[in-house]
This record gives structure tokens, sequence and C-alpha cells, in this order.
């Protein structure tokens, strides 16, 4: 009889949804039937074809990775400015995140419940994600705290429905900072994570093949 | 106009990869950028990972990553029936390499010698794949309730609730139904090969 994972294998293919499969590796009667559910799935008329997004999202990515721009890179976060802005963001989802009143650094006066302070620039960890082959993917800034504070946004990766982020210390280890959900291409992930962020190394983004798509050193 | 010679018995791929080949006809065409490298298999390279994987999102994320792999390191002064053999070469590594990672086994894999004759020898545009063909000689020899559970839930794309509906049957009725066709399929399959 089939399993529950076996069947839902199953669903997943008729449904035309990318399959799932967890804990250890199928039984070889399993196998047969996944591998036989798959070939009539390919064979349903009119599915085969790439869709017309993808092919030019592809191109486009393989042209900034293939076809670098001549002269000065964009490069955000390494501009002060975008650097500001993106602090400028991170501290506003920390204060939206911990729902609490928060000190404006140029007027300090009258403030009177400050339960998370707003981020410093000198105190946050900030880095752009770049692919092998340079193109920007975006940036991360990780905010040192009880609890710490990541956010991220992620440009132009449009193939990819979502992309995971993981963060990887200094000791080798490495702790998943979230999945962030790409419309057009763009997404946002801001959340709450338990590690020491002076011990980052770097972060990486990771289609949902488990592809890495870049990564950014965190200064 | 392209200028054709017959080769001898190897195909060098354009960076490491050697594959031993049967004498044939290779296109003396190169092709001039990566773009055009691009826009000739793109299609072709979809529909034969698509056929291997049979949901788009995985089939877009492993083209993705086989131009991604093997542009980087790609020769363009070489033919275009090399660098079709290198794309294939590395669809299979990387299809190899998908499904160690999510299953732990080979659940499909491509067979160089079937798609080859779509993918890399010159003049060919169809479907790199004889999957819909082949689905319908096991189709035709499977027995009424069987196939039609199978034509409802692949090729129609129905639920088992629904599958269960149209063919009058309980959901778990229709589930079992389901998995013995499958496993009949799958040996018509191999007799279909043999």
């Amino acid at each position: 009889m089939t399993t529950r994972r076996v069947s839902a294998f199953l669903d997943a293919i008729a449904a035309g949804r990318r399959p799932r499969w967890r804990h250890g590796e199928p039984e070889p009667d399993d196998v047969t039937v996944m591998r036989t559910a798959i070939e009539l799935r390919a064979a349903r008329p009119g599915d085969s074809s790439p869709n017309e997004d993808f092919v030019v999202a592809l191109h486009r990515q393989l042209a900034d990775e293939f076809n670098p721009p001549q002269g000065a890179e964009i490069r955000s976060l390494r501009s002060h400015r975008g650097r500001t802005l993106l602090v400028a963001a991170a501290a506003a989802v920390a204060l939206v995140g911990g729902a609490v009143a928060v000190t404006d650094a140029a007027n300090r006066h009258g403030v009177t419940s400050v339960a998370f302070p707003a981020p410093h620039d000198h105190v946050l960890r900030t880095g752009t994600f770049e692919a092998p082959g340079g193109r920007v993917l975006g940036q991360i800034v990780v905010y040192p705290g009880h609890p710490g504070w990541v956010f991220m946004n992620v440009n132009a990766v449009s193939s990819y429905g979502s992309v995971m982020c993981k963060l990887h210390l200094t000791n080798g280890s490495v702790v998943a900072a979230g999945t962030v959900s790409l419309h057009d291409g763009m997404g946002q992930l801001s959340k709450a994570v338990s590690v020491d962020a002076r011990r980052l190394r770097d972060a990486t983004l990771y289609s949902p093949s488990g592809t890495a798509l870049g990564s950014a050193p965190l200064a | 106009m392209a200028v054709q010679k017959i080769t001898g018995t190897r195909v060098q791929g354009p960076t490491t990869a050697t594959r031993e080949s049967h004498l044939r006809v290779l296109d003396d065409d190169t092709y001039a950028d990566w773009e055009s490298v691009y826009q000739d298999n793109i299609d072709r390279l979809y529909r034969l990972i698509y056929s291997k994987v049979g949901n788009r999102a995985d089939a877009e994320d492993l083209t993705s990553e086989v131009f991604r792999t093997a542009l980087r390191p790609l020769r363009l002064d070489v033919s275009k029936g090399e660098v079709r053999s290198y794309l294939l070469a590395t669809a299979q590594t990387v299809l190899a390499s998908h499904w160690r990672r999510t299953l732990g086994v080979s659940l499909t894999s491509i067979d160089a010698e079937t798609a080859r004759d779509a993918l890399i020898e010159p003049g060919r545009s169809d479907v790199p794949s004889d999957a819909p063909q082949r689905v319908q000689q096991i189709l035709a020899a499977m027995p009424e309730r069987y196939r039609r559970v199978l034509e409802l839930r692949f090729l129609e794309g129905c639920t088992v609730k629904e599958a269960a509906q149209a063919m009058r049957v309980s959901v778990s009725n229709a589930k079992v139904l389901q998995h013995r066709a499958l496993r009949m399929a799958a040996k018509i399959g191999e007799e279909v090969d043999a």
C-alpha cells in the first residue's frame, strides 16, 4: 500500500507542484511508482514548454553575470547613502517587529520609554549579496541584540518563487535566517534571530533546490 | 552556409569533458557568444529536464543551474555539437545531484544516447523526449479502469477526490486503483523498452 509520504509525492506530481520528501530514501517499489508518475505527468499535453517569463528572466540574470556593466558597478550597500537607507530600513523593521518605542537618534529629547534601542551603525553587521560573477543580489543587515534581528532585501532572482538565507558562523556552524518570498524577483525578510552577531562570518542565499546563489561577507 | 564535416571517433567537450561517440555528422558552425548558446538550447534543455522531474519549479531551477554551471567555463571556439554535448553532460550531472540531494536515490536520469539525438545532432529541434508516445503505448496496454485513473490524475490534473468522483468510487478506492495502475504502468514500460 502506498505510504503517506509516497501519496504526498504523487499528489504533488499530479498537481504539477514541486514534490517534497523527508526522512530517508524511498523503497525500490516506491521509486518505480514515483518514476512512472513523473513520466506520466511529463507527457501531459502543453506543459513541457518553458514559461516565457522564465526564459526572459533567466536570460537577464545570465546577462548580468556574463555581461558585467562597463565602468563603475552599482553596489548600493557600499555607498554611504545605500548603507544609510538599508540601516534605516533595518531600524524600522526592528521597531515594528519589537513593537516598542524607539528613540530617534537625532532627537532624543522627550523620550520616555526605550525598550529596544535603535540600531546604530557601529553595532550592525552588514553585507552585500553577490552572485559568483559579481552581480549584486541584495543586502543584509544583522542587528545584534536580545533577540537579534536580521533584515535583508533580495532582487533579481525572479526564476525562483523564494530563496532561503543561511548565516555562517566563524566556528563553522550554520543558522537558517529564513525564507524570502519573491514577487517579480524582489523580496524582503525581517526576522528575529538567536545568534551572536559578532560570530557571524557571512550569509548565503540558496534556491529552493539548494543551489547557492550568492554570498554576503558580513562587515 | 554551414559546412558540415564527418568527424571520427570522439567528441571533444568544450572544457575537460570528453565523450566517446559513434561516427556522425557534426555541424561546423560555432556559436558567436553565450547568448546564442542560450537562445539555441534553452527550450530543448528545459523540455529535457522537465521530462525528468515532472514539475515546472524544479525544471526551472535545474535548467538555470545547468546554464550557470556550463556557461562560465565554456569555450566558444568549438562546434555547436560539442557545446550541446557539454550542456547535456552538465544536465546529467545536475539532475543526478538534484535527486541525490532531495531523495538520496536517482529517481530519473538522462540517457545520453536517447537525449543526444534531439539535443546534439544538428537540425533536430523536436522535443527531446519520446515520453508522450511511450506513455500512450503504456496506457493503451492497460485495463480500462487503471488507464482511466492515470489519465484523470496525471494527464488531466484531477485531485484524488475528483478522480474518485469521476470514476464513482471512494477516495481510498481511487488511491488503491492509482497505486496498482502505476505499478502496472511501470511493468508495461519495462516491456515496452525491452
